[in-house]
């Protein structure tokens, strides 16, 4: 386990690069934004985090599917990476929003579509991660959490479109077409470095569950013998 | 400057940087900690 050099390390490496440059970018380099000024800078690491959050919860959807249908560990393994992560970045996400929102809106929270539906997702993948922690048996742990993310991966696209669908305070999305040309260049390098940071989240607790589940299984017949020797 | 520009928005952008920053050195040491307390159950 310990001593061999893993590739998801050179991946660390360079997220923390690019994290470095883009943020230096981001607040040094680039203009500050027309109406909101420097406070707009917050945009370089809330976009990203974002993107990110969601694209995690995509990647718990597909590994809930593939463990579904597949039934192997590896699959449920990645859903726990991906779905840690996600709880992570939206958590962080809703964070930065916060502040961003007293800046410029005056208020810490509002009730507003995308801010809604943006804490709705928290809650469900952490209800995800709450469940899976109050099941003993591996299989069902699996089987039911992959059921629960399909359920709560509706609102993950919602979040996404709402603010196109629905009026909002908050801005639409961020793309070439909204965002200055001088400010994307941060937003991407942020973006990939995030992306980076993020695969090495995931591919870190993926392999700390699979370690896991191995130590279960190894202890699990002596927990039984000491179980019915208890009921005997 | 512009009429209704923020002005003094340094200390948000810092806020949130930190927040972030933090957030992940935490998420980052939990799992090396949970990765160091299951090595000691396996050795």
């Amino acid at each position: 386990m310990r001593g061999k050099f893993q590739w998801e390390h050179a991946v660390l490496l360079l997220a923390l690069v690019l994290l470095t440059v883009g943020t230096y970018i981001g607040l040094a380099v680039a203009p500050p934004e027309r109406h909101m000024g420097d406070v707009q800078r917050i945009m370089y690491v809330h976009v990203p985090t974002a993107w990110i959050a969601m694209l995690s919860l995509t990647v718990a959807f597909v590994a809930a599917i593939g463990s579904l249908w597949s039934g192997k560990h590896k699959w449920d393994a990645a859903v726990v990476g991906s779905t840690e992560t996600g709880v992570v970045l939206t958590g962080l996400l809703l964070s930065q929003g916060m502040i961003w929102a007293r800046a410029t809106w005056g208020v810490w929270w509002d009730w507003d579509v995308r801010l809604t539906t943006s804490l709705v997702m928290f809650i469900l993948f952490a209800g995800v991660l709450a469940l899976r922690a109050s099941v003993d048996s591996a299989e069902r742990r699996a089987s039911w959490s992959a059921v629960a993310i399909i359920v709560a991966y509706a609102d993950v696209p919602l979040v996404y479109f709402c603010v196109r669908w629905w009026r909002s305070l908050h801005q639409v999305q961020s793309t070439p077409e909204t965002v200055d040309a001088a400010m994307m260049l941060p937003l991407r390098i942020n973006a990939f470095g995030m992306l980076f940071l993020a695969t090495w989240f995931i591919v870190r607790r993926a392999r700390l569950e699979l370690a896991q589940r191995q130590v279960e299984e190894t202890t699990l017949p002596e927990r039984r013998s000491v179980e019915e020797v208890q009921h005997a | 400057m512009p009429d209704g520009v923020i002005v003094d928005g340094w200390a948000s952008v810092i806020a949130a940087y930190s927040v972030t920053t933090v957030g992940l050195i935490i998420y980052a040491a939990s799992l090396w900690q949970r990765r160091r307390r299951l090595e000691r159950k396996q050795s």
